[in-house]
């Protein structure tokens, strides 16, 4: 009989309160689109700081408003940073994004700057160098240590998906995402439109009725609004393309999809960038485009990515960094530099699919206690909010 | 020889991993145990193989889950596509 597999550890910054971090960010938070120079000032003046923009921000009403305080509030306060400075043009959102990010992670130094009552670029940026030159003083005497994989909260996000996805790349998430929610973390995955035909199923896999009513209701509204804008999303699925690639229903096309998030229960659903309370596979209401996506899967506590990627997309988040895994031979070629895990052997004969799992697996490992990732490297890292209503 | 890969022990169906020719042999890999198959017709890569007899308004699973329903006999070793299988969802 085979012997069973140690659960791997990784080494981590171990915090006060809440789950360790795989980086030790000195994160510049943008409150809203108009402060990004600032921010991006900042992030080149102070060789630590990490500089994470955003978009909108500015005259948002209800929901919308608090989604955006939440996601930015919860990006600030994720487990991989050590230190935050939000930067708002005004009082009033500096000051509502820095209060999220305190309640999240109470430990975390956060200050707030905001351009108006400090009084324009020069004396902002001046003020906040100053600050982030002392809160990097601070994060320097971090040190890391082992953490077990348990301790783990990853994202599982499928963008550029071709055939290798549904085949090689999801399952193979999927399978790594099993042995993180087996050690007792959890895998967070979303994309609603992508779980439209298969949601029933993945309904049954609900912990209980609650969940299943909620994953329901989330393809649901997703439908009625494509068929409020006069598109038939069902009948329209899966696509001619799809058809030609070997999907023959769009119970198999979602399925494929939503493998990348393993095979156990549900146990909650979250909205954007809402934290779960719970422990294993959670579903997040959130929309499929790849950094709208890891936005909010980041602001939901995703300590790291799992990006699976058939034709290939450069992206990853500034704070969760975001594994790239192609089973796709061409993508793994003529996008080296953009993939981390190149499991494509499985396509053509070379690689075992449990192999393919332990190397990803060691990815995560290896991500988590320090090493870049391909997106991190080259900064192809980006950050959006995604809207709750219209622009008015 | 050319290779197939099921996703759950359940499944009917395995996906080829390149174009599969008529009378061609088929390694079918995935489950604890590797098994060969003979495709009946031409698969292109991507698409699905028969791994059992499939009856009409029988279930096609595929991730250990119901993909849609048989609309003719489906042979063992042949191409299962819109052809002859048809979504649940309508």
């Amino acid at each position: 009989m085979a012997r069973k597999k140690a659960t791997p550890t990784f080494w981590g910054y171990r915090r006060p309160e809440g789950p360790p971090g795989g980086r030790n960010h000195l994160a510049i938070v943008s409150g809203m689109d108009n402060s990004n120079p600032i921010v991006r000032r900042i992030g080149s003046l102070v060789r630590d700081a990490t500089p994470v923009n955003t978009s909108f921000g500015r005259a948002l009403m209800g929901e919308d408003e608090a989604q955006h305080w939440r996601v930015m509030g919860h990006t600030a306060a994720h487990p991989n940073v050590g230190a935050a400075i939000i930067v708002s043009l005004e009082p009033k959102s500096a000051n509502a994004i820095a209060e999220v990010a305190a309640r999240t992670s109470p430990w975390m130094p956060i200050e707030a700057v905001n351009i108006q009552e400090i009084g324009g670029t020069l004396s902002t940026t001046s003020h906040a160098v100053e600050l982030a030159t002392k809160l990097s003083d601070h994060l320097a005497s971090a040190r890391r240590v082992r953490c077990e994989l348990g301790e783990l909260t990853i994202g599982a996000e499928c963008g550029g998906s071709d055939t290798t996805s549904g085949v090689i790349s999801n399952p193979v998430t999927g399978m790594v995402a099993d042995r993180v929610v087996e050690a007792g973390g959890s895998v967070i995955f979303s994309e609603t439109l992508e779980i439209v035909g298969a949601e029933h199923l993945l309904a049954r896999r609900a912990a209980d009725r609650k969940t299943g009513r909620r994953i329901i209701d989330s393809a649901k509204r997703a439908v009625d609004y494509a068929e409020s804008i006069g598109v038939d999303f069902i009948g329209s699925n899966p696509a001619p393309d799809n058809i030609r690639g070997g999907l023959s229903s769009i119970e198999e096309k979602s399925l494929g999809a939503i493998k990348k998030a393993g095979s156990h229960p549900i146990v909650e659903v979250v909205g954007v960038g809402e934290r779960p309370k719970k422990k294993g596979t959670i579903f997040a209401d959130a929309p499929c485009a790849g950094v709208e996506n890891i936005s909010s899967l980041a602001a939901s506590g995703a300590q790291a990515i799992v990006f699976s990627t058939g034709i290939g997309n450069p992206i990853g988040h500034p704070i969760s960094p975001t594994i790239k895994v192609t089973g796709n031979p061409r993508t793994a070629r003529t996008m080296a530099e953009n993939i981390d895990v190149d499991i494509s052997g499985v396509m053509e004969g070379t690689m075992r699919i449990d192999e393919a799992r332990d190397l990803l697996e060691n990815e995560l490992i290896s991500v988590m206690s320090g090493k870049l990732t391909t997106s991190e490297l080259l900064g192809e890292t980006e950050l959006t909010v995604s809207r709750a209503a219209l622009s008015l | 020889m050319s290779r197939a890969l099921v996703m759950h022990p359940k499944d009917n169906v395995a996906t080829v991993l390149e174009d599969i020719a008529p009378e061609q042999n088929v390694e079918v890999e995935g489950n604890e145990e590797t098994s060969t198959i003979t495709a009946t017709e031409a698969i292109p890569f991507g698409h699905k193989i028969a791994l059992r007899k499939i009856r009409p308004s029988a279930k096609v699973l595929k991730y250990g889950e119901v993909i849609g329903t048989a609309t003719k006999n489906i042979s063992t070793g042949s191409h299962v596509h819109v052809h002859n299988i048809k979504s649940t969802r309508g």
